[in-house]
């Protein structure tokens, strides 16, 4: 672990992992959420409504980022499984997969939270 | 041969995985005015589910998901070497099954609407 | 911030243990700092005046034998190709190459290294090893023109010292090794290569260990790409076939 700092391909394999595992947690949770559909609808309104409260909103703002974190660093490493950047495998890191990623997150974060606040 | 085929098979599933997630975004939250002004419904959801094609879409981008996280789980237990051959091939069994009971659990929730 | 020109003291930490699994206790010795000075000048200076027991290695110390490889400041470095003066200021950590049994102090055994380094089958294969003619490698084959920094290897572990997944998976082969097997596998009068497969393409230990993290290709004091020859080899897998000699 000590090498996080120096050689951010490491922490690039870090982030990978710890955003698949907690995908997959996600996926858990979203597959049994899909059950609720069959209990009818009342119920299931029901159920989407506790998702509107603030801290659901934060949590699925973060899923949003460990997506995207998950995503873009996934098309750099298959860039540099082809061959492709791999002088340049630290900026690919932290401009693209990092920065690009922050920017998408902001265009698809302020309009989700400025509607949710609109509703609520 | 099986080695090589996974690895690959690893990054194939990550770019079906964006194009399935992209397609399956847009469906959920933008495909409609009701989506896009945020609001889910029961009717909303189930009219579309109820689609055959739509359920195939859906329950493909679950296994295609399926398998990348599981792999990508055994590929972090294959680095503790220290933990042994036999543990890690039980490991993976469990993986497999876990896969397995989630597929079905997941298919499962298409059938009882 | 670098230090200062002068001789101004300078202090070291180095971490000490009289073996494997006995425990690491850090000492601190100051050293005056000269022009020009490398971690190993520092090392003789301590053993000779202040610390006879001090143990570490060298041998060449102008950076072609691998020797003198250490960690200096949670890197694996050459300590005779290390200035102290490129370093930060405050104390300098001196620890044993990770990754490896410690033998005492900053001295470690290389045998796992080569361990795994001997697995691949480094030695050269001949396709007639009775032969008396030249084996030539034209200049405009792939080998001549893609290979000659990448056999610039010393054996120094540095790479596996640096290596990430070294430090959970005893079976991983490591940078060197793979990147030798690759040269191997190139070389064009080099016949052996399924005896080589088997080791690179274990589940286990081969080249699917690796996860990119370039810590290896970032820490070889050759400046070889080592990243760069194991996923190579990955992708040279699907198609084993191209590397047989005609």
């Amino acid at each position: 672990m000590k090498y996080l700092r120096q050689f951010s391909g490491q922490t690039a394999q870090v982030v990978q992992r710890v955003s698949g595992v907690l995908l997959l947690v996600y996926l858990f949770l979203h597959v049994r959420t899909i059950h609720e559909l069959s209990r009818g609808p009342e119920a299931f309104d029901a159920a989407l409504l506790t998702f509107r409260n603030p801290l659901f909103k934060t949590l699925e703002l973060g899923l949003f980022a460990t997506v995207i974190l998950h995503a873009l660093n996934g098309i750099r490493i298959t860039l540099i499984d082809l061959g492709i950047g791999q002088e340049r495998q630290r900026r690919l890191f932290w401009v693209y997969s990092v920065g690009i990623g922050a920017v998408i997150f902001l265009a698809g974060a302020i309009p989700l939270v400025l509607a949710a606040m609109q509703r609520s | 041969m099986r080695n090589v085929l996974s690895w690959y098979f690893q990054r194939i599933t990550g770019a079906l995985l964006l194009i399935l997630l992209a397609a399956h975004f847009w469906v959920e939250h933008f495909m409609s005015a009701e989506l896009r002004r945020g609001d889910l419904s029961y009717q909303a959801i189930h009219s579309r589910i109820a689609n055959p094609t739509w359920q195939f879409i859906d329950i493909a981008f679950l296994l295609v998901a399926l398998w990348h996280g599981l792999n990508g789980v055994r590929n972090i237990i294959l680095d503790y070497s220290r933990i042994g051959r036999r543990a890690t091939q039980a490991i993976s069994g469990v993986l497999v099954v876990a896969g397995v009971v989630w597929a079905w659990w997941g298919i499962e929730a298409f059938r009882n609407l | 911030m670098p230090v200062q020109l002068a001789e101004q003291p300078y202090r070291i930490r180095i971490t000490r243990s009289a073996g494997e699994g006995i425990a690491k206790v850090p000492q601190e010795y100051t050293v005056p700092l000269e022009d020009r000075m490398t971690v190993l000048d520092a090392l003789f200076r301590i053993q000779r005046e202040q610390d006879a027991s001090l143990t570490f290695r060298c041998a060449c110390r102008v950076g072609m034998c691998g020797t003198c490889a250490i960690s200096v400041n949670g890197i694996p470095r050459l300590a005779c190709r290390t200035r102290i003066r490129t370093l930060d200021a405050g104390p300098i950590q001196l620890a044993p190459l990770p990754n490896l049994p410690v033998i005492q102090d900053l001295a470690v055994s290389l045998d796992p290294f080569f361990e795994q380094w001997k697995r691949i089958r480094p030695a050269f294969r001949p396709k007639d090893p009775e032969s008396q003619e030249l084996a030539r490698v034209p200049a405009t084959s792939a080998y001549a023109r893609h290979t000659p920094e990448k056999r610039d290897c010393i054996t120094c572990g540095i790479c596996y010292g640096a290596c990430g997944v070294k430090s959970t998976s005893g079976e991983y082969l490591g940078p060197a090794a793979i990147n030798k097997a690759y040269l191997r596998l190139m070389d064009p009068r080099d016949i052996a290569i399924e005896e080589r497969m088997a080791p690179l393409n274990e589940e286990r230990g081969g080249v699917w260990r690796c996860h990119t993290q370039f810590n290896c290709t970032a820490a070889c004091p050759k400046g070889i790409t080592l990243t760069d020859s194991i996923t190579r080899l990955k992708r040279a897998m699907l198609s084993p076939r191209k590397f047989e000699k005609l």
